[in-house]
């Protein structure tokens, strides 16, 4: 039976006196017979994400490493902080010994390395990049036909919001920075009142509802149309995204009355900083949506920041954030490194296996959505303990549509970083053929990893 | 161009330069790569460890919610005051409540005699690393070779707190430093020059520490690359003239200077009195030993109070208060005599530095002799680093946030310290 729907539809309805919309899967009725490209012909999107986390990884000023395989090449080890690449590290290639080159610019601590690493130069100014960041030439080549070109996402639960993301290199990209705020972005448009500037949607009112229902005709007509396979695969997405709504109404509902609870009042300003628990549970709900929203075509480009470049996240219960520790903690005699600092790295980095969990849990074509991305994750500093910009952790989640010889480590000691920034650049598709300034300029990315 | 080790120059090959200073017979040129105070580790293991230098180790940890009790805040506001999670605590600048803990809750980096002295445990051992600045062997330390009179009671007053202890190139502090400095924090070399036919014994030798603008480079492993030049920078504030003589290769200097150096340091300014230089030029054309003299101490105070009192207290385990008692204990020199106020501390600073070209300022030559470029310096500049936050009196103020430090600072939110039940 033809159906109607192609892999342009969005399901369409009204909730709440407004239109809402709901984008939809990768269908195989979408694709070829391979699964592999579209039915047209034209081939399965490839998306981009950043993804930063504070605080590198743990180096000791003697060499050792709790990062860095010691295998070059692909089948790498894993090591105790990247373990949360295990379930993936196939699809995932590890860069170490890249160094940021100040070319006599001072290390600006906590800035100098994200910021050469993304914008090609080291900062003169810790307030700033010298140039725009690279993702947003990565939005311009690949994001220009989907609802967003680009998506900001900030999980860090911090007193300000924290984005890197910048075309001007003076003003950064505002991100959502809470659940609900992205499934606003996400499933509301056409709540908004066109007589009104200043009305925002009420979430709960959706929340309550779900799009689901607003759309429940052309949902039943999708249905009655496609296979089982299909089939199978839409009712997981709708799942998905129900579950998803359950999951944030609940923050949305007053609490029952507990007559032996007292609750003392919570101070009105939010906290500055939330435990590395919280974060990772901000950063898998967050990555959930964001999931959905890049399945659905609804953006092809994000950056997601874990925590900010001067980490405030601490493990619940400690005095001591992980900033600190860091710095304070003595490296351990007999272990060789720093164990408190090791524990949080691993920690933070669950984080990011989160979100490439459930990148990996959406079916599409033969493979997943993390086959048809890229997500390049880096963090500011290699060894944290004195603000190293050398031996920067860097990572290439995602085939890229193929593209990407994943499940490599590459080793280049004193590489600049702009390396595997023009990589991922190129892996995607953005018409780049040199990236960086001074000593960090470079026209030859790591050609190991590219298909 | 390669250059035989310490980059010799003689006087054959420098009468071809134009216009050049009074040349001198020989001249080695050197870029400093990593300089940190001499502070002699007497543990065997790791950076922490029991040892001859600290019998119990490195200082320990302190427990701030008790420093807090003491000073006179209930332990409810001082565990509020430590948990990360609470809006009166910044994580990012550190807990600026901290400072407030003096008599009348006077802020204690400013005022550090409001509290009591804890005391801060200094080293115990005999041994240590420097000069000999007093010219006597009855007084100081013995060094790890056994020569005796070694002055520097900077090592033995903070030598066990952990910014400074460890091996050399391992402490906390001087891997932040030097860090900084090999990745174009600043730069500075050095000029050997002498008179004579050998340069290994020459009666008559200069020693010249001069900044440069030039930033080291590094090599692909990330070591600082040799033979690299690097122009002075006439600096009216940062110069260091010797008068010395080598034996063997030792550089020794024969008599004391007043001198300032770029301290490896928040302090930035290392000003010493009666200086003096214990070098030692090796085989393999590198640099390293001493320069030592007597440093004013309440400018290394204040060094670490500026980079956030609160902050330093938190991330190197000190109370800064025992920091200013411990060094106004154990100053050991005055300017103005035996029966002056003791202002100065002894001090050495350990330097290890590499084979490289060093030209005259307009970079017309290479340097021949040594010599002052002071007059020829511009204004002096600000010495303090160019923080993105301003920091005042320790802390870091941020007018906008709606929770302020302070003496009368309300520390628990109304609610919670009335045991409210809404």
């Amino acid at each position: 039976m033809a159906s109607h729907f192609n892999r342009r539809s969005v399901l369409k309805g009204m909730l709440g006196g407004a239109a809402v919309t709901v984008g939809l899967p990768v269908l195989d009725m979408f694709l070829d017979g391979n699964g592999v490209a579209f039915a047209d012909g034209a081939k399965l999107p490839v998306r981009f994400g950043t993804y930063f986390w504070g605080l590198g990884l743990t180096d000791t000023p003697t060499g050792g490493t709790r990062w860095v395989p010691k295998t070059v090449g692909p089948g790498y080890e894993i090591t105790p902080e990247l373990d949360c690449l295990a379930a993936v590290k196939d699809k995932v290639s590890v860069f170490s010994g890249f160094r940021v080159i100040p070319d006599g610019r001072a290390n600006l601590v906590h800035w100098s390395g994200h910021a050469s690493i993304l914008s090609g130069i080291a900062p003169a100014s810790s307030t700033r990049f010298d140039g725009p960041s690279f993702d947003t030439r990565i939005a311009d080549a690949i994001g220009g036909t989907t609802r967003f070109r680009v998506l900001d996402i900030d999980a860090s639960v911090s007193r300000r919001p924290v984005s890197y993301s910048t075309r001007t290199g003076t003003t950064f990209a505002t991100p959502e920075a809470t659940p609900l705020a992205l499934y606003t972005r996400l499933f509301g448009a056409g709540f908004q009142d066109p007589n009104s500037d200043q009305w925002r949607p009420d979430p709960s009112i959706m929340l309550r509802q779900s799009v689901l229902s607003a759309v429940k005709d052309q949902r039943e007509a999708l249905f009655a149309g496609v296979g089982k396979a299909d089939r199978i695969k839409l009712d997981q997405y709708f799942t998905s995204l129900r579950e998803m709504e359950n999951q944030l109404a609940v923050q949305l509902q007053r609490p029952d009355r507990c007559e032996a609870c007292v609750v003392p009042a919570a101070p009105k300003e939010m906290p500055h900083a939330a435990s590395v628990d919280v974060v990772n549970s901000n950063t898998r709900t967050l990555a959930k949506l964001l999931a959905m929203g890049l399945a659905c075509n609804q953006t092809r480009v994000f950056n997601f920041v874990h925590t900010a470049g001067s980490s405030e996240t601490y493990m619940a219960g400690q005095s001591k954030i992980y900033h600190q520790i860091t710095h304070d903690e003595p490296t351990d005699a007999q272990l060789g490194y720093q164990p408190e600092t090791s524990k949080l790295a691993g920690l933070v980095m669950q984080g990011f296996g989160g979100l490439l969990a459930e990148m990996e849990a959406i079916r599409e074509g033969d493979g997943t959505l993390l086959d048809n991305m890229l997500i390049m994750a880096f963090s500011d500093t290699g060894y944290a303990k004195i603000h190293s910009i050398e031996n920067i952790p860097l990572l290439l989640a995602g085939r890229a549509g193929g593209r990407h010889k994943a499940g490599q480590h590459v080793h280049a000691t004193g590489e600049p970083v702009t390396r595997v920034s023009l990589t991922a650049q190129q892996l995607v598709g953005a018409p780049v053929g040199e990236f960086g300034v001074g000593a960090m300029k470079t026209s030859n990315p790591v050609r190991e990893v590219m298909a | 161009m390669k250059r035989p080790p310490g980059h010799l120059v003689v006087v054959a090959v420098a009468s071809t330069l134009v216009a050049g200073p009074a040349l001198a017979g020989w001249t080695r040129t050197y870029v400093v790569e990593w300089n940190e105070p001499a502070m002699y580790y007497g543990a065997k293991t790791g950076v922490t460890a029991p040892g001859t230098d600290c019998p119990n180790g490195t200082n320990p940890e302190i427990d701030w919610v008790k420093v807090l009790v003491e000073a006179g805040y209930t332990p409810e506001e001082a565990k509020w005051l430590r948990n990360p999670a609470n809006p009166t605590r910044s994580p990012v600048h550190g807990q600026n409540q901290m400072a407030f803990r003096g008599k009348d809750r006077a802020n204690v980096y400013v005022n550090p005699t409001s509290t009591p002295d804890t005391g801060l445990v200094g080293v115990s051992g005999t041994i240590a690393e420097g000069i000999d600045l007093d010219g006597d062997a009855k007084t100081g330390f013995t060094s790890p070779n056994g020569e005796p009179g070694i002055d520097n009671v900077f090592y033995k007053t903070l030598g066990c707190w952990k910014t400074y202890r460890g091996p050399p190139r391992l402490s906390s502090g001087a891997l932040q430093f030097n860090d900084s400095m090999r990745n174009g924090g600043w730069t500075t070399v050095i000029v050997v020059a002498g008179s004579g036919n050998d340069p290994l014994n020459d009666k008559h030798v200069k020693v010249g520490l001069y900044a440069s603008d030039d930033k080291m480079v590094k090599d692909g492993n990330g070591a600082i690359a040799r033979d690299y030049t690097f122009r002075i920078k006439p600096d009216a504030r940062y110069e260091a003239i010797f008068a010395a003589r080598t034996v063997n290769g030792r550089i020794l200097s024969t008599a004391s200077s007043d001198v300032m150096l770029r301290d490896p340091s928040y302090a930035r300014d290392l000003e010493l009195l009666r200086a003096r230089v214990d070098l030692r030029m090796k085989e393999d054309g590198t640099l390293s030993g001493y320069v030592g003299g007597y440093r004013p101490w309440q400018v290394v105070y204040k060094g670490w109070v500026n980079a956030r009192g609160p902050v330093i207290e938190s991330l190197t385990w000190v109370r800064l208060p025992d920091v200013y008692y411990a060094l106004r204990r154990n100053a050991d020199f005055s300017p103005k005599g035996a029966k002056g106020e003791k202002t100065h501390i002894s001090f050495a600073l350990r330097v290890d530095a590499l084979p490289a070209f060093v030209a005259t300022p307009d970079a017309s030559h290479e340097v021949a002799a040594v010599k002052s470029y002071k007059s020829v310096a511009k204004a002096e500049e600000p010495t303090m680093a160019a923080l993105p936050f301003r920091i005042i009196d320790g802390i870091v103020i941020d007018p906008k946030s709606p929770v302020q430090a302070g003496p009368s600072a309300v520390i628990l939110p109304p609610q919670a310290s009335a045991g409210s039940t809404q």
